[in-house]
């Protein structure tokens, strides 16, 4: 983009190793399955590094808003598997960022034992139904065939 | 008290998921530098975990550290903490007292033996029997030998358990020692600071429930995680200390614009705490950001060395071992405070 002008290319930021070490990662999740976080708040990132990463990554279809011990958001980039994660803590300040290289970060998905839980209290509440006690109105309706 | 049932199955019953596993692991691992493949088999071992049984003692205390831990701004990640241990004794928090609270202890201990967690604030006086600190007719090193005795860990919470703190200061009236200098047979976490932050204690504690094992700690006991690495190298004012651009008074224009406080006696460069990176009050400030050098809180000795506002190149004198010296280093002291006292009142004139 500057060739025009005759500047030089400017020196690789943060964001560009990151958005490198991403295409590998994506690679790898294509071909192999294997799954990648990468801890943004770990990286010394200053605020125009994180914005040119998430530039670089632009905006997919999916976007989430969870309400679990305080508001977590996560968004799908606009590379399909490349998922950028954020968790609010304390006054709704940030508490963790990340970007997850999966096909669903592991917090959209059902736990097991959250299902099995749920299917509990869905039949407790459908044996506790009073449309589940035979009426005189449903016996009627037996009766008439 | 003791309770079968898995922190995922508490969470359950109050319309939380496992979800918040989920969430806390990355927070916490990301606050401890875990690789991700750690956070997320804290996620699974925190879900299966019973609730953790700490028995918290207190000493030649301020309650500070105790403030510092449970001030926070309502329900959110950082609360989790709460619902993942029974907190089976507390002198400030617990509803019950006298003969009931230590019955209550003696059965947590009872029930948990061997896997309780017994965190402790204060320094523990020895001089004269003890008698300057006691709790139900016993001093403080009787009842902390008597609650270690059957303990996983313990966790020494603040300067004055980790390393004697305030009570210990020149000259030290009633022989206070910290809590490492007297339990030798378990591990001993300490978690310095005065207060300590909060998300250090927490995060100790979580990283126990969820791994069973101590986390990996520094020459003082610190965990490496929160303790690991130097004010002064994470500190936002750096580049002012690399340029030579120092304040040298409150007031002036250096300290307007934000110059290192070195000269006004940071203590930023020989203090090991996470203050510059994880900050206070949901990561607001620390004070080095609101103006004032570090004190070097989180190291052992802080009050004794030398003054606060004596910049560090003057200021490092020995401690209790050495009277003379540190009735010399003191004496430095006074006359730097003084001068730079002075040199405030000047400036005021001026300003």
């Amino acid at each position: 983009m500057n060739a025009e002008c005759g500047h030089p290319a400017p020196a690789a930021s943060l964001a560009d190793a990151v958005f490198a070490e991403l295409a590998h990662a994506l690679a790898r999740l294509a071909e192999t399955g294997e799954e990648t976080v990468i801890d943004l708040r770990s990286l010394p990132f200053g605020p125009t590094d994180l914005e040119a990463l998430a530039e670089k990554l632009g905006d997919g279809e999916v976007t989430c808003a969870l309400e679990v011990a305080g508001r977590s958001e996560v968004r799908e980039t606009g590379f399909a598997g490349v998922w950028w994660v954020r968790h609010f803590g304390a006054g709704d300040e940030i508490a963790a960022e990340e970007v997850h290289v999966t096909r669903i970060p592991e917090i959209l998905v059902s736990h097991p034992d959250d299902v099995a839980f749920a299917a509990r209290r869905i039949a407790d509440a459908v044996a506790a139904s009073p449309q589940n006690e035979p009426t005189a109105a449903d016996e009627e309706d037996m009766s008439r065939g | 008290m003791a309770d079968q049932k898995t922190l995922g199955e508490r969470l359950a019953e109050h319309g939380v998921s496992r979800r918040a596993f989920v969430k806390y692991a990355s927070w916490l691992g990301s606050l401890m530098a875990l690789p991700p493949a750690t956070s997320r088999a804290m996620a699974a071992e925190l879900a299966k975990a019973k609730r953790q049984s700490v028995i918290w003692l207190s000493f030649q205390e301020c309650t500070g550290c105790t403030e510092s831990i449970t001030r926070s701004k309502g329900p959110t990640l950082e609360d989790l903490i709460f619902d993942f241990i029974s907190l089976d004794y507390h002198h400030t928090l617990q509803a019950a007292s006298g003969e009931a609270i230590e019955a209550a202890r003696h059965a947590a201990m009872a029930e948990n033996k061997g896997k309780y967690v017994v965190v402790v604030d204060g320094s523990v006086p020895m001089k004269d029997g003890g008698i300057y600190s006691t709790t139900a007719g016993h001093s403080n090193y009787d009842t902390l030998m008597e609650t270690v005795k059957d303990a996983f860990a313990v966790i020494s919470v603040g300067t004055c358990a980790a390393f004697g703190g305030i009570p210990k200061a020149n000259p030290n009236p009633t022989g206070a020692v910290s809590i490492g200098d007297l339990v030798k047979d378990k591990p001993v976490i300490n978690i310095p600071g005065c207060p300590p932050i909060p998300e250090a204690m927490t995060g100790t504690v979580a990283y126990l429930l969820s791994f069973g094992k101590v986390p990996e700690l520094d020459h003082l006991g610190r965990p490496k995680a929160f303790f690991g690495e130097n004010i002064h190298d994470r500190c936002y004012r750096r580049p002012f200390y690399e340029r030579g651009q120092f304040a040298h008074a409150f007031d002036d224009q250096g300290a307007r614009d934000g110059w290192c406080l070195y000269e006004l006696g940071c203590k930023g460069p020989i203090t090991y705490n996470a203050c510059a990176t994880m900050k206070w009050n949901g990561g607001v400030s620390f004070p080095i950001q609101s103006g004032h050098g570090c004190l070097g809180c989180s190291e052992p000795d802080f009050w004794d060395k030398g003054g606060f506002y004596v910049p560090l190149s003057g200021s490092i004198g020995p401690t209790a071992k050495l009277v003379g010296g540190a009735a010399l280093a003191g004496a430095v002291a006074g006359v730097a405070a003084a001068a730079v006292a002075r040199h405030r009142k000047a400036s005021l004139n001026k300003g």
